[in-house]
């Protein structure tokens, strides 16, 4: 990764719930965060997105230290999915047109390509969402966020609640936008098999830190540390 | 003039008192204790309003209405910004939005010449507003707090897509204003119908004529609907901030 573009770096990052947090994501990249519950794992991704700030530490988003950027800018730019997939009422296209229309940019055809991108008929653009299934409408959460056409993507256990097709699904659709439509993407997982399907490059969080982090295949294989050892074993045997 | 009650016939009202006394004692529903001391507690409010009220209608006009319209201001912010705890500053919030409302209503009575500048009228008609306010202020931070946590999702997803908290909680703030308005709505629909309201009710007890009554009641209940719909969407306007940081970040309200 030494000759590819840093798009994100955190430096000695510390809060509440995340302790000397140091990485680089690199553009082209799928960085897949793995370890158990409580680890810190959704709290790394709320700083990026800056819907949560650190205590102390730098954060930087090409190059530059992301509190100077314009709050709606970086938004937009770092997008985020969430596990519940939290649709605002209304049809799919007042949700699909929510980011756009904050910046006037929104187009009804645009809706179009986002529902092809995630598999979804185009007369779903009037759909209330209310008539969706789950997984449809975590597809919709994610398009949601591309319209934005945001540069790094993070994913907070987007596919925990959907069933195995809507997982396949939504590998596929990660796989299909980058590099092209998204530069980077960073997800959360509790499904280690996924982590190794999708990663290039895994961190796994024990403690509220980083506990190891490096090539996703080579780390699940031959894990350095005890608690990864310990958690890798766990999960085998929870069969997640 | 109204047909006097005297105190012989107030006395055979305790009679409305056993009813409920005697069943919760016949179905064992341990109420009898609490329906015999909150009719006593409201006889002797209502005795020692009726003589603070005397006692004010006899000063001056601008001396008796300031003293018994602080009290209800008073007394109504402390009540309704109950429901708002955690929320910072919600009392000063809570008193100043009915001091307005109240200020605004007065204003058009006077100005319009609905009615005079006497203690005997300001004072029922405005505690009819405040009162009024003070339930749908209680509403509204009742149903911010909870819609704050709720939608916390919907709200953070917002965020996250680069929405400012006015843009983000502008989802949550049409429900909250149209709970606070909801009741009023529904109560002028079936207004006279259903039951006379008690404005109208009082003035026609007190021998006005049904056709003159319904004019103070059209003026009461509309000038409670703005009332109610104002001081609702007020609150709810200054109060949404508090629910975030300057980093346009979703902060917990925590009660103490």
């Amino acid at each position: 990764m030494g000759n590819q573009n840093i798009i994100m770096e955190a430096k000695n990052i510390e809060s509440d719930r995340l302790k000397n947090i140091n990485f680089k994501l690199f553009e082209g990249e799928i960085v897949t965060l793995i370890g158990p519950s409580g680890a810190g794992k959704s709290s790394l991704l709320m700083l990026l997105n800056r819907l949560e700030d650190p205590k102390k530490g730098e954060i930087t988003y090409r190059n530059k230290n992301i509190n100077e950027y314009e709050m709606v800018k970086l938004r937009k730019e770092v997008g985020m999915v969430f596990q519940s997939s939290s649709l605002f009422d209304g049809t799919v296209e007042d949700n699909l047109k929510y980011g756009p229309s904050l910046f006037g940019e929104w187009d009804h055809n645009r809706g179009k390509e986002l529902l092809e991108i995630v598999q979804l008929p185009v007369d779903y653009l009037s759909k209330d969402v209310e008539e969706l299934s789950g997984g449809e409408k975590q597809r919709i959460a994610f398009a949601r966020t591309l319209a934005n056409r945001p540069d790094v993507l993070l994913l907070d256990e987007v596919t925990s609640a959907l069933d195995l097709k809507n997982v396949e699904l939504m590998e596929k659709f990660l796989k299909d936008i980058i590099p092209n439509q998204v530069r980077a993407i960073m997800m959360v997982t509790h499904d280690i098999k996924q982590a190794e399907r999708l990663g290039n490059r895994t961190f796994f969080m024990d403690e509220k830190e980083i506990a190891e982090q490096g090539d996703t295949s080579q780390m699940l294989r031959n894990p350095t540390t005890e608690s990864l050892r310990a958690f890798l074993e766990e999960g085998t045997i929870d069969g997640t | 003039m109204a047909p006097e009650i005297s105190n012989t016939s107030m006395f055979f009202l305790i009679f409305f008192v056993l009813i409920p006394v005697s069943l919760s004692y016949f179905y064992a529903l341990g109420l009898g204790k609490s329906i015999f001391w909150s009719s006593l507690r409201g006889v002797t409010q209502l005795f020692l309003i009726g003589y603070l009220l005397t006692y004010l209608f006899s000063l001056e006009a601008f001396t008796g209405i300031s003293i018994m319209l602080t009290v209800m201001i008073v007394v109504a912010s402390l009540h309704a910004s109950k429901k708002g705890e955690g929320i910072p500053k919600v009392k000063i919030i809570t008193f100043l939005v009915i001091v307005i409302i109240e200020l605004f209503v007065l204003a058009m009575w006077l100005g319009f010449d609905m009615i005079a500048f006497q203690p005997d009228q300001v004072i029922p008609m405005s505690g009819m507003v405040i009162g009024n306010s003070m339930v749908a202020i209680g509403l509204a931070l009742e149903r911010m707090k909870s819609e704050f946590k709720e939608s916390k999702g919907k709200i953070i997803a917002a965020l996250s897509l680069g929405a400012k908290p006015e843009q983000a909680s502008k989802i949550l703030i049409k429900k909250i204003v149209k709970s606070a308005m909801i009741p009023n709505v529904d109560g002028l629909k079936t207004i006279g119908l259903v039951q006379l309201p008690g404005m109208m009710t009082g003035l026609i007890l007190g021998g006005v004529a049904p056709i003159e009554a319904i004019r103070y009641q059209i003026v009461i209940s509309l000038s409670i609907f703005a009332s109610v719909s104002l001081s609702a969407m007020l609150v709810t306007v200054i109060c949404y901030r508090f629910f975030f940081n300057n980093n346009q970040q979703l902060i917990p309200i925590t009660e103490k």
